[in-house]
């Protein structure tokens, strides 16, 4: 028997990555370095001319106070939407880890909005919300004798875009805090049962820390999710209004580049972002995982 | 052996097919008309190649115009750019700008050596938008403006005379006002009046007050440095709007089209403004609904200039980096879509406006016009419009973005966070600094 030699195979693992780091390099790395470049300098509409600004674009940036409130509105965007998101979430996946009849099917149910595309999910949010033949409103006069003018009011309009957003992301953590639900022995739950340990006890001193790791993971693609993935919700239902109030981040990013036509301030836009999330998720790691447990 | 025969076969199979290629040239045409309009511009489409055994026309639907206008931006940079692509009229100047396009007279004129064209044919409010230092630059296709919308039957059971619309703003609020119904509740069943916040309809009020949206003789005779959008004739009807709107007899549906024709058909709103190519299915949506659909001109403030209306809609542009053989092929199509037969099939069938004086005539003569006099309203609006700049439209490099603007005006006012003149303001703050960063791009 020929003995393997490790070491004239060095290169086979290598072989094996390069489907990933060519897809990588291609899609990811080369665009966002283009983007850094991109992002110093002032181009015309079909390339024509360009001109190098430097770092003007950026400074130009932080001098406009629509794009300070726009980044503003969108940490608001993206702690209540996490914010109500999981605990909705972890609610629902509490009451959908139970033993039921049919669980499976309510279960797909839940997972249903995670699937469909953000277009879909933002026309259906715009036929419920409608003022005049909407459901919402058609409830809210049954039971409370109100109107709402939902997506033509600022307040609400960025009430709606959030509630539009939880729902639309709520399959996904559902799913990951029930398989974390059921990744907890239920020898835990029997020793704290004999101990005395009520269900809100249990539930707190309990399910809460051992969910941490799923919570930790969830808390990060859920930023990711609300600062790159909302963008489609807002086109289809407000358009970043009325009155920029829904004009978040990454709409106003689109509506540079592909309305105005400005890819130097929408690639320098890009950049602010990309390094934000880097910054938020670095902190996250830092204190944020001081609370985690592990088992 | 074997092997032979099937080289043979496939290299023969290769020849067969570069010879039929070379029979016929292919042109690429990205359009923006969706649902039912798709059908009709694939009906023309297959139409011309029918009959036409050199040129196969491949019509392509890229999305809204906006989205076909960002494609067309990449497809030129990879160099995959179409031939032909319809573009929406406040692209414009932007694509005069851009450095590749051919304008339509001299690809008839010089590639095409085509004499015979008769380049007065199309109506002149039209040819006006598009003409510009003296030379039609791209093919007029869909053409559409603004009219007044109302329910006939509303206006009788109000007290208001069906025959006569209104014609002042001052009209339009008391007319609204007569015709919105309030419930015990306070909430409101009917409103008398709804638009929907979309810029166009401020450029058209500001031209049918024979004002200018910009300096420059609306960017005609140079480009445009400075908005006129804090100027009268903008602030008194985003004024109007907001106390309309306050009052509560016209409703606010959002931006956008939809929701204010949904209002409407739906009898939620007794009169609208809204475009001309929304025509035939307003009538049909009335016919459903059970009453009589009117029509009439845009209102205007009493004391203002009369002005008229601007052409919206889309042109149709050529790209010039083909081969000659392929934009003659581009000609003889464009041409062809600009004949009276094609003219009187776009029009009846869309909603849109024949551009051609001849199709114009011919549905004249078929009495077209006279059984379908909502149609006749907006031509009529049209060529009584005054011959200035002022209608002629602005030219605008950055005007998708002004347009943003103005929409996003509109809604601070309503929100009462701004008064008008103060929303204005800030509009035009922000169109002069557009404007002067696109100047220095398009020196």
């Amino acid at each position: 028997m020929q003995k393997l030699n490790y070491r004239s195979h060095s290169l086979v693992p290598y072989l094996l990555l390069s489907p990933t780091f060519i897809v990588l390099l291609l899609f990811l790395y080369w665009p966002s370095i283009n983007s850094v470049f991109l992002s110093l300098f002032k181009q015309a509409p079909f390339g024509r001319k360009r001109i190098f600004v430097g770092i003007q674009n950026y400074i130009n940036l932080f001098q406009d106070p629509t794009y300070l409130n726009s980044l503003l509105r969108s940490t608001f965007f993206i702690i209540f939407t996490i914010t109500i998101g999981l605990i909705f979430s972890l609610l629902l996946a509490v009451i959908l880890n139970q033993n039921l009849k049919g669980i499976k099917f309510y279960r797909v149910i839940f997972f249903i909005p995670y699937a469909i595309s953000p277009t879909v999910a933002g026309s259906l949010w715009v036929f419920l919300l409608n003022p005049v033949a909407g459901q919402v409103n058609y409830l809210l006069d049954l039971a409370f004798n109100i109107q709402v003018n939902w997506l033509t009011n600022s307040f609400f309009a960025f009430l709606a875009i959030i509630i539009a957003t939880v729902w639309k992301n709520m399959g996904f953590n559902i799913i990951f805090f029930l398989a974390g639900l059921q990744a907890i022995p239920d020898s835990v739950y029997e020793s704290a049962e004999i101990d005395g340990a009520g269900a809100v006890t249990i539930f707190k001193d309990i399910t809460i820390p051992l969910l941490s790791p799923t919570t930790f993971y969830l808390i990060i693609m859920n930023i990711i999710f609300s600062v790159f993935e909302s963008f489609g919700i807002v086109d289809i239902m407000t358009q970043g209004g009325p009155a920029d109030s829904t004009n978040i981040v990454i709409y106003k990013l689109y509506r540079e580049m592909f309305i105005n036509f400005r890819p130097g301030i929408a690639a320098a836009q890009s950049v602010i972002l990309l390094a934000l999330v880097i910054i938020v998720t670095i902190f996250h790691f830092k204190y944020g995982a001081n609370n985690v447990h592990y088992q | 052996m074997k092997k032979t025969v099937l080289l043979v076969l496939v290299s023969l199979c290769f020849i067969v097919s570069f010879s039929a290629a070379a029979e016929e040239v292919t042109i690429d045409f990205w359009h923006a008309m969706g649902g039912h309009n798709l059908e009709v511009v694939n009906t023309l489409v297959e139409e011309f190649n029918s009959s036409h055994d050199q040129v196969e026309v491949k019509a392509q639907y890229t999305g809204s115009y906006n989205d076909t206008l960002t494609k067309t931006q990449s497809a030129v940079q990879t160099g995959t750019a179409p031939h032909i692509i319809q573009i929406y009229e406040i692209g414009t100047q932007m694509m005069l700008d851009s450095g590749i396009i051919m304008p339509i007279e001299d690809l008839g004129k010089e590639v095409a050596g085509d004499n015979s064209f008769d380049w007065d044919k199309f109506l002149v409010p039209v040819s006006n938008y598009y003409t510009i230092d003296g030379k039609l630059n791209s093919m007029p296709f869909n053409s559409s403006t603004p009219i007044l919308y109302y329910d006939r039957d509303a206006f009788e059971e109000a007290g208001l005379d069906p025959n006569r619309p209104p014609q002042t703003f001052a009209e339009l609020k008391e007319y609204a006002r007569k015709l919105t119904i309030k419930n015990d509740d306070g909430t409101v069943e009917r409103y008398g009046f709804t638009l929907g916040i979309v810029g166009w309809f401020v450029e058209q009020m500001v031209a049918n007050q024979d004002a200018t949206l910009v300096n420059n003789d609306n960017g005609r005779s140079a480009r445009a440095t400075a908005s006129n959008l804090n100027e009268e004739a903008a602030v008194r009807f985003v004024k109007l709007w907001k106390e309309m709107v306050d009052e509560g007899i016209m409703l606010n549906p959002g931006r956008g089209w939809d929701g204010a024709n949904q209002a409407f058909s739906s009898g939620r709103a007794a009169m609208l403004i809204e475009s001309t190519s929304s025509v035939a299915g307003f009538t049909e949506n009335a016919e459903a609904a059970g009453f009589e659909l009117g029509t009439g001109f845009l209102p205007r403030p009493a004391a203002a200039n009369r002005g008229g209306v601007i052409i919206g809609g889309a042109s149709l542009w050529t790209i010039a980096d083909h081969p000659e053989e392929e934009l003659k092929a581009t000609w003889e199509f464009l041409k062809w879509l600009s004949e009276e037969e094609q003219q009187v099939y776009w029009f009846e069938n869309t909603g849109y406006f024949p551009v051609t004086k001849a199709a114009v005539e011919r549905e004249m003569n078929n009495k077209f016009f006279a059984e379908n006099p909502n149609y006749l309203t907006a031509f009529l609006q049209l060529l009584l419009s005054k011959k200035a700049v002022s209608t002629q439209g602005a030219l605008i490099g950055t005007f998708p973005e002004v347009r943003q603007i103005v929409e996003e005006s509109v809604e601070k006012t309503l929100e009462g966070n701004m008064t008008p003149q103060a929303a204005m303001d800030e509009a035009a703050e922000r169109v002069n600094k557009s404007l002067k960063e696109y100047n220095q791009l398009n020196e």
